[in-house]
């Protein structure tokens, strides 16, 4: 279990992420919502160990994350960073290459695995620089996936800022259900993500986060509904709940429908 | 086809490419020995290093002998390890701060081995403790500078244990700007002889390399190279990022303690056996880039072949042009180096895409 308790991080003593608890279980995607400035991307390097905090302990497993090396750490976690950017020509195959710096053993079939999965295969010979914002992150999610993909004795964690944020559609969509996938490897999943249809429709646990504080954390159905994102976002929001046959489709109400109801009311 | 025949091709690729180089570098070898003011044909050439190491070999004069072994060699090596550990830590810079136009003068090694140089010359006369240290008093002095200065420009780019890349450069910045005002001071109250003793040793010199100066050279030098060497997986991580590679578990921050000190030991050892010498460190790693891609398993051991190729070749121009005098070869380099580094300029945008 990935464990944050009590977290506190300030930057130039102002706040950032504040009295922020939570918790990630294996086998659960578990998505980060809430407005910009919410702190979402600060808690997230915060768990990843990448930026330590004033107060608060975050745990993988039953163990802080001060008793790690990295490497073990790299062990337990991988992390996909929002934009990651090369300054030397590197080949594809060469970046996603680099998610086995870990590892110890791995079998010879990996990285083609991997790589098909998430479409870079047929990448593999380019620059990395040459590709397009979707492609770049096609192949950052198989570098990171890499590092966790061949199954383990003990649960693992991948965490994602904003994955499917250069992406269209039909990606977006092959995205999450490799994440559905990955899962099922006793993996819990926490991902920040924008698109509130998304989240609604793959996560198994939403976490609403406004102004550094985490408002409201639970079952997907329990927390996406229009009272708690219009807290949230400050912005009337119309869920409609779907079942087996349609998908859940949460709706922002544009301006001009706000003003003609106030007008009708 | 799996990524296993994939890699062992791009193995094999990698390996051909070193090999060339390693050849290249045995002909340079030969070739730079068997020119200067008193040409020795090849054949000699391998005949007396054979007889040198006891094989079998054919008919040499004396005098070939002495002036290949006494003279030519230890200035070919030198050369040699110079240019190869001013390439490598060209680099192994270069892939720490994720910039390709960094050189290792930037962070202030050369600029301080260039300042402790200058006191020696100046004041060494009228210190004699320094007597004490013979003859590699003024390399020991040299590196000394260029340790220090290293350290400050760490130091002052260092906060909460980390180290921050653009602090650095204009740490690196500053402190260059001081040496150069503090040179400039010393140089003030210098005698005419002591003048020109540094005016050529600033120009970058191979002229009077001799055993010992290779010896003192390999001592300082072979340790911090098999260390950056070592590093190449760790730098293709830092290449994605600094948080990218702490991610995939790599301990950045001890990468970099060894990257900046190796390259401060090696970067400043060749200024104090040869004066600076610019450009090297600049160009060979891009030649290599452009020619072969960005993976460090290789970028790194090529930059040190042919940086030795390059600084062996700009050694021969050095002292073949103008024969019976020589020409500095750092003047060599940056007349050759200067205008790359503008082309580099003008193509930077397409190199990096």
């Amino acid at each position: 279990m990935l464990q944050a308790h009590d977290i506190h991080f300030c930057i130039q003593n102002r706040p950032i992420v504040d009295k922020a608890s939570m918790i990630l279980k294996p086998g659960e995607l578990t998505v980060i919502l809430g407005p910009n400035g919410a702190g979402k991307s600060s808690l997230f390097k915060v768990l990843s160990g990448e930026q330590s905090c004033k107060h608060g302990k975050v745990s993988y497993n039953g163990r802080s994350l001060g008793q790690f090396k990295n490497r073990q750490l790299a062990q337990v976690r991988s992390v996909m960073p929002q934009h990651s950017s090369l300054t030397f020509p590197f080949s594809v195959l060469e970046v996603v290459e680099l998610g086995l710096l870990s590892l110890r053993k791995y079998s010879s079939e990996l990285l083609q695995e991997v790589m098909e999965q998430t479409h870079t295969w047929e990448l593999r010979d380019s620059l990395y620089g040459n590709l397009s914002g979707g492609e770049k992150q096609r192949v950052q999610l198989a570098r990171v996936l890499t590092q966790i993909w061949e199954k383990k004795p003990f649960p693992r964690y991948l965490l994602l800022d904003e994955p499917t944020s250069s992406m269209d559609i039909a990606l977006q969509h092959h995205v999450l259900s490799i994440i559905q996938k990955i899962k099922e490897r006793n993996i819990g999943v926490l991902a920040i993500l924008h698109d509130l249809n998304l989240a609604a429709n793959y996560a198994d646990q939403v976490i609403l986060m406004k102004k550094g504080h985490i408002l409201f954390q639970g079952n997907t159905q329990e927390v996406m509904n229009a009272d708690k994102l219009m807290q949230v976002f400050d912005h009337p929001i119309e869920v409609y709940h779907g079942d087996d046959q349609r998908p859940t489709i949460i709706q922002s109400v544009p301006f001009k429908n706000i003003n003609n109801q106030i007008k009708q009311a | 086809m799996s990524t296993l025949t994939l890699t062992y091709q791009k193995d094999k690729k990698q390996l051909m490419v070193l090999g060339v180089l390693t050849l290249s570098l045995v002909g340079v070898l030969i070739l730079s020995l068997s020119m200067g003011a008193f040409p020795i044909s090849s054949s000699k050439v391998i005949f007396v290093i054979f007889d040198a190491i006891g094989l079998p070999t054919g008919e040499f004069t004396y005098q070939e002998s002495k002036v290949l072994l006494g003279i030519r060699l230890p200035r070919v090596l030198l050369a040699m390890i110079v240019g190869g550990g001013l390439g490598l830590s060209g680099a192994a810079l270069q892939g720490l701060f994720r910039n390709p136009l960094v050189e290792p003068g930037l962070i202030g090694v050369s600029s301080g081995g260039a300042l402790f140089a200058v006191i020696f010359i100046v004041f060494g006369s009228s210190l004699p403790f320094l007597s004490y240290f013979g003859a590699v008093g003024l390399p020991f002095f040299a590196f000394l500078g260029g340790l220090l200065n290293t350290f400050l420009v760490y130091k002052l780019a260092s906060q909460s244990g980390k180290t921050d890349i653009s602090l650095l450069i204009l740490a690196g910045v500053a402190l260059n700007a001081l040496s150069g005002a503090l040179i400039g001071l010393v140089i003030f109250y210098a005698d005419d002889a002591a003048l020109r003793n540094f005016t050529f040793w600033s120009l970058g010199d191979v002229g009077g390399a001799n055993w010992q100066k290779v010896g003192v050279c390999f001592l300082f030098v072979l340790g911090p190279i098999g260390l950056i060497l070592s590093q190449y997986r760790q730098l293709n991580a830092l290449a994605i990022g600094e948080n990218e590679a702490f991610h995939m578990g790599v301990n950045v921050q001890v990468v970099k303690y060894i990257l900046l000190f190796s390259s401060a030991l090696i970067v400043g050892t060749a200024v104090s056996l040869t004066g600076t010498i610019g450009f090297v460190g600049l160009i060979v790693p891009h030649l290599i880039r452009l020619l072969y891609g960005a993976d460090h398993k290789l970028v790194l051991p090529a930059s040190f072949l042919l940086g030795a190729i390059l600084l062996s070749l700009a050694d021969i121009l050095a002292r073949t042009l103008v024969v019976p005098a020589e020409l500095p070869i750092g003047i060599i380099t940056a007349i050759l180096g200067a205008p790359f580094f503008i082309w580099l300029i003008i193509n930077f945008k397409k190199i990096r895409s």
